[in-house]
């Protein structure tokens, strides 16, 4: 019997196929091909993690910034594994430094976009090009160049529009085009996409995904005011938010829910939120978000008539701005309470604060305009030639001068 | 102020701390591969009726699309589920809005490319489902990934593990083998 003739009975035989285990394995060549390729592209990312271990912060720390651009020739950073470094960086300086963050994006988005295409398998290039571009949309969502963020977000989707298996990977770069149209007032829109990209985040069991897409859901349903639909999402993610032991996202979520049961005249209701959302933020250490999520109750409770509730947690919020330091934020808020208190006739009470703020400015060695403007507030108190008009004007005012603390 | 999330996407999942790093463990990817890969391309062949080879390449894709999310998967079953299921979603809704034809009248004036001239290949069509029908299954494949599906002979050598030149004797055999089946049958000598 020939060879030939071994194969093709090999090819037809099941039985002997299972016995001459040898000749299965050679049918089944094209799985092994995959299964190298596979192994071999995993060992080769997992080297270049550790090859390049801070490569990123070395050069950029060596670099002027206004040279960052020059980096994209640089071999050690032109790899995944420093990509990935750069996506760590634009997400740490995102907040603290957003046109570095932007710089650093710019340089990722220009590697990704000019490795070979034989560098690696055609679906990480996808992945790498589009978290590159997703990282410019977050930056440039968080700069409010809006129109920018979109295109970049759909450069993002185009590189992953090839590759079935990337829904994740899609739903990532969604979820910041979502939230893009959310802040350009697209809202149906955005509630559509980010409806779609929480649904996915559930297939994947992304559990902290999740969260966060049904987060930007319910914000969009909030602001188109479907209160109790945002509600209904809230309590269903607080539920997952719970079981996945995510105390920040649990209190972003009672606080939230606050939000939206004042606007459904459920003040009892919002009250137990609110108070929920200020003991987590408290139990997790966010001193800055403790005063924040009290005033933001305040604010919303005397928009809906619970003036004496609404003051009582500017007060509180004012006391917890003192203590975590943050003046200029406490300043702001005593002007929203004077602003109360005029409306309701205590002057006595909203001269002294005025005096208050004034001092503590002073002290603080803010902005002497602001200084300025809240002293020729006191003195209209003093002439009784101030309504809660006068007020608010001195707050946006305030608020429009940039932060001169001193040191 | 009603909150939005803080974080930009990628900082949802910490990293996990159990997988391969520092030392290379080709070892472990390999087994993750064997242990998975039937599990998802049965998947995709049983629940959404994707053709085995394109499973095959599905799967093959998710896990590769894996090496760059690893380090924030919690859930490594659950995540390759849903992976290969919505790979599989995708993959059909691809080939459907290929063919998507909303406009009744554009779609008078472009008929269906597979209803047109029916009627002179209708007979033609049955004649080689049935010489298919009577073929052993792997024979039937065989024709089936050449004639209907399209694969070059070195495609179908590559998926089958065999070399392309023993693989154009197999497609010869195969056709030689329709021919006396539908030639038995008393339908070839109608031609």
């Amino acid at each position: 019997m020939k060879h030939s003739d071994d194969l093709a009975h090999l090819a037809e035989c099941a039985s002997c196929r299972e016995r001459f285990t040898g000749n299965v394995v050679a049918l089944d060549a094209a799985r092994r091909n995959r299964k190298r390729e596979f192994t071999a592209t995993a060992a080769r990312l997992e080297r270049e993690r550790d090859a390049t271990a801070d490569v990123v912060i070395r050069h950029l720390h060596d670099t002027p910034p206004g040279e960052w651009p020059r980096l994209a020739e640089t071999p050690e950073l032109r790899n995944n594994a420093a990509l990935e470094q750069m996506s760590e960086e634009v997400r740490r300086r995102l907040h603290r430094n957003p046109r570095e963050a932007m710089a650093i994006a710019n340089l990722s988005a220009s590697i990704a976009e000019s490795l070979p295409p034989n560098q690696y398998p055609p679906v990480i290039l996808a992945q790498l090009r589009a978290n590159a571009w997703k990282d410019r949309a977050s930056t440039l969502r968080y700069l409010a160049c809006y129109d920018e963020a979109l295109e970049a977000a759909e450069r993002g989707e185009e590189a992953l529009a090839g590759f079935a298996s990337l829904e994740h990977d899609r739903a990532v770069v969604r979820l910041v085009k979502g939230m893009i149209l959310a802040q350009q007032e697209r809202f149906d829109e955005a509630h559509a996409m980010l409806s779609e990209c929480r649904q996915m985040f559930r297939d994947y069991n992304d559990i902290g995904r999740y969260v966060q897409a049904g987060l930007s859901e319910a914000n969009t349903l909030y602001k188109g005011a479907r209160h109790a639909e945002a509600a209904s999402l809230l309590e269903d993610l607080l539920r997952d938010a719970i079981g996945a032991e995510d105390l920040e996202s649990e209190a972003r979520i009672h606080n939230n829910l606050g939000h939206c049961a004042t606007n459904l005249g459920d003040f009892a209701g919002a009250n137990i939120h609110f108070s929920e959302a200020v003991a987590k933020f408290t139990d997790l250490g966010f001193t800055a978000e403790v005063p924040r999520t009290e005033f933001g109750a305040g604010i919303v409770l005397i928009g809906r008539g619970q003036i004496t509730a609404g003051l009582a947690r500017l007060r509180q919020a004012r006391l917890a701005f003192t203590a975590a330091g943050m003046v200029d934020e406490a300043g702001l808020c005593e002007l929203r309470i004077v602003e109360v208190l005029i409306d309701r006739g205590e002057e006595a009470e909203a001269r002294a604060l005025t005096q208050n703020i004034i001092e503590e400015f002073t002290a603080a060695g803010l902005d002497e305009q602001a200084i300025a403007a809240v002293v020729r507030l006191r003195d209209a108190i003093d002439v009784d030639d101030v309504t809660a008009e006068t007020v608010r004007t001195v707050h946006a005012f305030v608020k429009s001068l940039p932060v001169t603390n001193a040191p | 102020m009603f909150e939005t999330p803080r974080m930009p996407p990628e900082a949802a999942n910490e990293p996990q701390p159990d997988q391969p790093r520092g030392n290379i463990d080709e070892e472990h990817f390999a087994r993750l591969y064997e242990t998975n890969i039937d599990r998802l391309v049965t998947m995709a062949v049983r629940k959404f009726q994707v053709p085995a080879v394109d499973a095959e390449g599905l799967a093959h894709e998710v896990f590769l699309s894996y090496l760059k999310r690893k380090d924030e998967i919690r859930d490594l079953n659950g995540w390759l589920v849903g992976a290969i299921c919505n790979a599989s979603r995708y993959y059909w809704r691809k080939l459907g809005r290929n063919t998507e034809q909303l406009d009744v009248a554009v779609a008078a004036e472009r008929p269906d490319p597979s209803t047109t001239n029916i009627l002179n290949t209708l007979v033609a069509r049955i004649a080689a489902g049935e010489a298919l029908a009577g073929l052993p299954p792997r024979y039937q494949n065989i024709l089936k990934l050449r004639y209907l599906e399209g694969y070059s002979i070195k495609e179908i050598a590559d998926h089958l593990g065999v070399t392309s030149k023993y693989m154009q004797k197999l497609v010869t055999k195969c056709l030689r083998r329709a021919e006396e089946l539908f030639g038995d049958s008393g339908q070839g000598k109608k031609k």
